[in-house]
Order: structure tokens, then sequence, then C-alpha cells
């Protein structure tokens, strides 16, 4: 086969393309709020959160209303409820996360079987219909896209500081709190303009995946915000491409391809280690 | 000789920065300063010493409007604490850093400077010379593209008191800020401590070692409320010594000065 083809092929059609670009957006926002999720160590979070939306989506196939407002009020009740379980009990976060990501995913397994297309609309909803992705869908996505990133990067200094610690956060006038609750916003947009494109299930792969291999070789957080970027950009791309020739599910390949490239670059730096080693402990 | 600017004498005509009145502190239903009054005097150095659990970060909590008091009064530069801390700086105890987060040293430093350029302002050539300032004060210029997960534990204390003094301030708050390091970073924050005064700040500092409360200008001695306070040579007799720490707690030979080994700990 002609080289050039073999690359533009995969993206020869209008569906395609607009999966291409649906992709892209997903992976750039979800990686520029990731590289704060992953920061702040809110991985669980961000994976409970992302399955936490699935009633919200389920219900409004059921309802026939738009799913963003079905997925916009579910996060809703799920960070209410996270935040009930903690100012009630003494549980641990993590356990507060767990209960809710479990009663969320099992109440949306609930309510899509009430459906006739079953099978059919679960399996959108958890992985996704890249190549579904209509014009609509990607202006949408477009508007949640730069509404994400404006924020994570106006937000940068509340957002840092609230990374290094929350009492100096508010020592240094940064508002912890209200600087959390804007991440856990931006999380949720970002989950909820991503999900079309790569699944719920899925789309956690792009939250965490770049931002991960990103912090692996990353000097400084807006390093790591934008080397995530190009790795999620690179991965959606990567990913349909080789969904094209394998003859494999768009969403899921997109998804697998940020891990698989975690693991690379982990391996080169493990194999790149000698030297800085060395350096640290000469000045130790 | 102190590198970093004077301060401007917005400071303080009066004498105490400081003052807390039949004030009780706590976390929940846990009373850590039953009903205490005490005062922090301006431009001087100010230790808090007591036993483990007595309750010295909580009164330096307080004073930087971190805890609100149960009951009693406090203030800070005459104000309720949370609004007086554009004046004040703290540096904390123990601050977790996750180990690989891409965070610098500078960086750190530079968050000294947040309450003033707050979230989009621009670093002025102010705001850069006071970050250099205070890196060089500390030693840790050449450190300034290093994470701080790569620092030892000496290093990593300077970087935060470095952080402290970046920060405008009247009052410089310290938790336990010489336990457990080495001799270089001790004493590169002695230096810190004992300049702030020249500068016309105020320094309180909380301390497990005997030696650092006399060299200070005024010492709080705390067990669960403040058992006394005023100058060193009073505050910390045998008498006062045995009610914060217990009868069992002291061996006093031949009247030397009874000395208790650092260690490093949490305090609440």
């Amino acid at each position: 086969m002609d080289l050039i083809a073999w690359f533009t092929d995969p993206f020869s059609l209008g569906f395609q393309q607009r999966a291409l670009v649906g992709g892209m957006l997903a992976g750039l926002m979800s990686s520029v709020v990731g590289t704060w999720v992953v920061l702040r160590g809110m991985s669980f979070f961000g994976d409970a959160f992302v399955h936490g939306i699935v009633p919200g989506i389920a219900a409004a196939v059921v309802l026939q209303i738009n799913p963003l407002i079905g997925a916009a009020v579910a996060a809703l009740i799920m960070i209410a409820a996270i935040e009930l379980v903690n100012r009630q009990t003494s549980l641990s976060e993590d356990t507060a996360i767990g209960l809710l990501f479990v009663g969320m995913l099992a109440l949306g397994v609930v309510i899509i079987s009430r459906t006739p297309t079953y099978s059919g609309s679960l399996t959108t909803i958890l992985f996704g219909d890249a190549l579904g992705v209509t014009m609509s869908d990607l202006l949408v996505q477009t508007v949640l896209a730069t509404v994400v990133i404006a924020t994570a990067i106006v937000l940068y200094r509340p957002l840092l500081a609230l990374s290094f610690n929350r009492q100096k956060a508010e020592l240094l006038g940064m508002h912890p709190k209200r600087t959390h609750a804007a991440l856990l916003v931006l999380v949720a947009v970002a989950v909820i303009g991503s999900y079309q494109a790569v699944g719920t299930l899925l789309v956690f792969g792009l939250l965490i995946g770049p931002p991960a291999t990103a912090a692996l070789i990353s000097r400084t957080v807006p390093r790591m915000m934008l080397t995530a970027a190009v790795v999620a950009v690179v991965s959606v791309w990567l990913g349909l491409m080789i969904s094209y020739h394998a003859g494999t599910a768009g969403s899921a390949t997109m998804a697998i391809v940020p891990i698989v490239i975690f693991f690379i670059v982990l391996g080169l730096t493990r194999l790149r280690r000698t030297k800085p080693a060395v350096e640290v402990i000469v000045h130790a | 000789m102190p590198e970093l600017p004077a301060h401007s004498p917005t400071v303080v005509a009066d004498s105490n920065v400081a003052v807390a009145r039949g004030v009780t502190l706590g976390y929940g239903d846990h009373v850590a300063i039953r009903p205490s009054d005490f005062v922090i005097p301006t431009g001087k150095i100010t230790a808090v010493i007591g036993p483990n659990g007595s309750g010295k970060s909580t009164i330096l909590n307080a004073i930087a409007g971190l805890l609100n008091p149960t009951t009693g009064d406090l203030t800070t530069f005459g104000e309720e604490p949370r609004n007086a801390r554009s004046r004040v700086s703290y540096v904390l105890q123990y601050t977790p850093v996750t180990q690989g987060t891409p965070i610098t040293v500078a960086e750190v430093v530079a968050m000294g400077r947040y309450p003033l350029t707050g979230l989009f302002g621009r670093m002025s050539d102010k705001d850069r010379d006071r970050i250099a300032s205070a890196m060089r004060e500390l030693a840790i210029t050449d450190l300034a593209g290093r994470h701080l997960s790569e620092l030892s534990g000496g290093q990593r204390q300077r970087v935060y008191v470095a952080q402290g003094i970046a920060q405008e301030h009247d009052l410089l708050l310290l938790d336990e800020p010489l336990t457990g390091l080495d001799l270089v970073s001790a004493q590169a924050i002695d230096r810190i401590i004992h300049a702030e005064p020249e500068r016309g700040c105020s320094v309180v500092l909380t301390t497990h070692d005997l030696e650092e409360a006399k060299a200070a200008d005024h010492v709080l001695l705390v067990a669960g409320h403040v058992v006394a306070q005023g100058a060193p040579d009073e505050v910390l007799s045998m008498a006062n010594l045995r009610e914060a720490y217990g009868l069992g707690a002291l061996h006093e030979e031949d009247g030397a000065t009874p000395h208790f080994p650092t260690e490093h700990h949490h305090d609440h």
C-alpha cells in the first residue's frame, strides 16, 4: 500500500475527520484538566466521577433529553453525595468516592436496562461512538474545550498552590475551597465534553494517561500540561489510525494508546536513570 | 547586612503584634489550648516552647487566622487574625510533597509573592528581586531548577523559609524551623530569624529546644494552656518547666540546665 495513503485513508471521509477532531478536542481538554487531577492525587476521584455521570446520560436517553443536561445533573448529585458522606461521617474520602462510584454506575445500568436497545445504548455510553460525532457535537465540544482550557490556565496560581499545600494556599490568599470546587467543575465539563467521542469508561484514559506520561518527563507544570496535550492528540490520531487498519473499536483503541505510551516512556526514562541518580546523591 | 529590604514602617506603633485574652483553641471537640492570655511583642523574637501536643502549632495557626478561637478574644495587628493575613507570613512545620511533582524550588519561593500578584498579576522587578534575595539569603540559588523531591530535608526547609521571607510581612511565624536540620541549614535559618527584627519584623517560632528558647526575647511556655510568658530567664524556671513537662520529665543535675532532645513530630 502507498505509504501516504496508509496515513490519509483513515481520515478521508467526513465522519472519520469528525472523529479525529472530536477525539482531539476530548484529548486536549481532558489532558489539561487531568494534569491538575494527577498533581492533586485525585485519580480515583476522576475515575469514579467519570462513571458517576452514567445514570444521568442513561436517564437522558430514556427521557429523550439532551445527554449533556443529564450528565451535568448526575455530576452535581455525585459531588453533593460525596460531600455529604465526608461531612456526616468520619469515613475517609476514598470510602465516600467508592460508595458513589459503585452506586452511580449500577444506577446507570439499571436505568438503561429499561430501554429496548439496552445493550447498544450502554455500549455507546461506556465506550462512546467516535465515528458518530456530528458537526453540532463538535461545536459544543469546541466551546467546552475552550472554557476548560482557558479556566485551567487562568486558575494556574490557585491550582499550583493547592497542589503544593492546602493550608499554604489559604495563607497565600488562593482560596483553596473555591479552587477545589472549580477543579471539580472543570473535571465534570471535560468528562461531559469528551464522553461522546470516547465514552465514559475510556475518557478516563485521556484524563490520566497523558498527564501521567507527561509527569515522567516534565520539569514544570506548564511543560507537563503542554506535553500531556501533545500525548493526548497523538494518542487520538494514532488510535484512530490503528483502529482503521486493524479493524478495532475506535474509542477503545484511542484510550489504550496513551496507556501504552506511558509504559514506553516509563521504560525509556528508567534506561536513562543512571546519570540523574548520581547527580542527586552528589547534591544531597 | 540583610539583603532583603527593610520593611516600611507601616508596621506597628503598638507594642504587641498579637494579643490574646481568655482564648480557647481547639479542633472539633478537642481542646488544644484552655483559656489563656498571651501577647506577642512587636519587633522581637518570641519562642513558643512546650511538650509534644501541648498546643504550640495551634497558637501559630490561630495568630495566622487559620483557626478561630472558640472563646475569648484574639487580635493580630489589632484586627481579627484572618483579616491581618496580608501582614503575616507563616512557614508551616510539615509540607508533604508528592514524589515527582514538577514544582521547582524557584516556583515554590515565587509563591510567596502570590498575595500581591493575585491570580493574574505579572511579577514585577520588585517581586523578582525579592525572590532572588530570599533565595540568596537561604543559599538555595543553585537549587532553583531542582524539584523539592530531589532535596534533602534541610534544603527543603530552607526553601520553605525562603518562600516565607519572599512574602510581604510584618510578622513571621515559623513552626519548628530548626528541628532535625543539618548544621548548614540550621545556621542559615537561624541567621534569618535574628535578621528579621533588624528589618522591623516580629518573629514567632515554636521549638522543643530550651537553648533556642533562651536565645529569644520573649517566651511562651505552653502545656495545654499558657503556663508562663515573659523574658526567658523568668519563664524557663525549674518550677514552670516542671509544671509544663511534668515532674518525671526533668533531670536536674547539679543545677545544670535541663536539656530536651530535639525530635520531629507533628503537633496540633
